[in-house]
């Protein structure tokens, strides 16, 4: 329900903020409609970017209010946009279906109870989405299968590692037959997806270490104590702070219609601070965005 | 032909020195050194080329003498993104593999640089180079160092590593640099005014 990909609030002009919730909820709708209630838990802020993504370069639907089970009296505005909405509700059902696979393969047979209930409870929806999107499901299979290996292997290498797992969130746009907007796209969600898995790696280190589970950064620069040396991370920051640049330079290539500055945002302002957040060690993945108006310092990764 | 006016971003009642600004931004945007190895540097080209062409076109229509950067050469040709091996190995397989990585064939200039007998400062720049483009930054830093340490005095292998260092970086606006450069930028100008204060202007 939460993510990594998020705006940065207290730089998005009012209308900006609340296009972005419209979208928000609107993808909520629209997981709701297409693959039944329980699907609007699906819902994330780095899927609501795959959406404003997709739909810049055309002219999305209007915002109208809507019923929301997460509000006991009254009605929400969300974009209606069912053609828009209908590949990223497929990614967000396949990658959220995938995770609980992944996670029932991790965790013992006891502490993996509650993701094969899950498991079972998505199925229909699953088949439903690789159906409609049978590309994506086998490169979500095929990439989660390598990166299995290199976990396996202990690969030093957080470029082949990070690589499966950016590769998957780029090929969110494959269906797009337009080269000239596909791939575009394609760069600017590999290289958000590399920063994913950095920022995911960085923040597990710690308990990884304590675990002895795989985690690509433990074997690349050998952390004493579970925490990175600061030339590690200064280092790490520069590798981060290239994929942002590489998305932003992507980005700028779009026809953008709609969700300029909002993108601009997500891109060039929150990854860089949910990066200082991870950093210190107060990112919260399930902080959300609607109520808590506090802001992330740049430098220290702190709130204020 | 698209709207000129569309592609720059201007009204059509836009003074001649707003459109003279929206141009500069959107070269400033999509100058090829902002896109040097990147495997969209062929789109990029594009834009360029239409934007100087639309510029051109609404200066030609309002019989203005300034023309685009384009007409003096400035931002044409493709000494900015795309590679031409000036030196020489024996087997002249990496003028081939520059080849390869222009046309954005990753796989067949891996396989050939793989079978180059000697590992000298372009292997390394060129390996480095494969690596950026699949966006496999790690990897491309380390063969961009090793690049510099073998042959320290190749700007081009120099430009390359600043590239995935973070101190090269793309276009970006200015309301999205980091509040952190604006303190350097503060601490520079009051440490300027304070030297003239002081005297050091004199």
């Amino acid at each position: 329900m939460f993510g990594y990909v998020r705006p940065r609030r207290d730089l998005l002009e009012q209308g900006g903020f609340d296009a972005y919730r419209h979208a928000y909820c609107g993808l909520c709708r629209a997981l709701g409609k297409m693959y039944g209630f329980r699907a609007r838990f699906l819902v994330n802020y780095d899927m609501t970017f795959l959406y404003l993504l997709r739909a810049s370069v055309r002219c999305p639907g209007e915002a109208a209010p809507c019923w929301c089970p997460a509000r006991v009296c009254g009605r929400k505005s969300c974009t209606l946009d069912s053609q828009g909405f209908a590949p990223v509700t497929a990614c967000t059902v396949i990658l959220s279906y995938e995770k609980l696979r992944d996670n029932i393969r991790d965790e013992s047979f006891l502490r993996s109870l509650p993701y094969r209930l899950l498991f079972r409870l998505f199925r229909r929806a699953y088949r439903k989405a690789a159906r409609a999107y049978p590309d994506f499901a086998a490169l979500c299979e095929e990439q989660l299968s390598a990166l299995h290996g290199l976990e396996e292997n202990a690969s030093p290498s957080i470029d082949a590692t990070a690589d499966t797992f950016a590769r998957i969130v780029s090929g969110c746009v494959g269906d797009i037959q337009d080269s000239n907007l596909r791939r575009p796209m394609e760069q600017v969600l590999y290289h958000t997806g590399r920063f994913l898995y950095l920022a995911d790696a960085l923040d597990d280190l710690k308990e990884d270490c304590e675990k002895d589970a795989y985690n690509p950064l433990r074997y690349r620069f050998f952390p004493s104590d579970g925490a990175l040396s600061s030339e590690d991370l200064t280092y790490l920051t520069e590798l981060t702070d290239s994929s942002v640049n590489l998305a932003g330079a992507a980005l700028s290539l779009l026809p953008v219609r709609a969700y300029g500055k909002l993108l601009e945002n997500i891109v060039f302002l929150g990854l860089p601070s949910v990066f200082c957040a991870v950093k210190a060690g107060k990112f919260q993945a399930k902080e959300s965005l609607w109520q808590k108006k506090k802001t992330i310092n740049d430098h220290t990764g702190e709130k204020r | 032909m698209k709207d000129p006016y569309e592609v720059l971003g201007v009204s059509r009642t836009a003074s001649d020195s707003e459109i003279k600004t929206a141009y500069r931004e959107l070269v400033k945007k999509y100058h090829p050194d902002n896109y040097a190895n990147n495997p969209l540097a062929d789109l990029a080209s594009e834009k360029m080329k239409e934007v100087n062409e639309a510029y051109d076109a609404i200066t030609r229509s309002r019989g203005s003498q300034s023309g685009s950067y384009q007409s003096s050469g400035s931002y044409q040709g493709s000494s900015g993104y795309q590679y031409s091996y000036r030196g020489g190995n024996s087997n002249g397989s990496y003028a081939q593999v520059r080849a390869y990585i222009n046309a954005n064939q990753l796989d067949a200039a891996d396989s050939l640089l793989n079978t180059a007998p000697n590992r000298d400062g372009e292997w390394y720049f060129l390996k480095g180079t494969i690596a950026y483009r699949r966006g496999w930054l790690d990897e491309a830093r380390q063969h961009y160092q090793t690049a510099c340490a073998m042959v320290p005095s190749n700007y081009e292998y120099q430009n390359a590593l600043r590239s995935v260092q973070g101190g090269y970086t793309p276009y970006r606006q200015t309301n999205y640099q980091r509040s952190d450069m604006d303190d350097a930028c503060n601490l520079c100008n009051t440490l300027l005014c304070l030297n003239c204060l002081c005297g050091g202007c004199r």
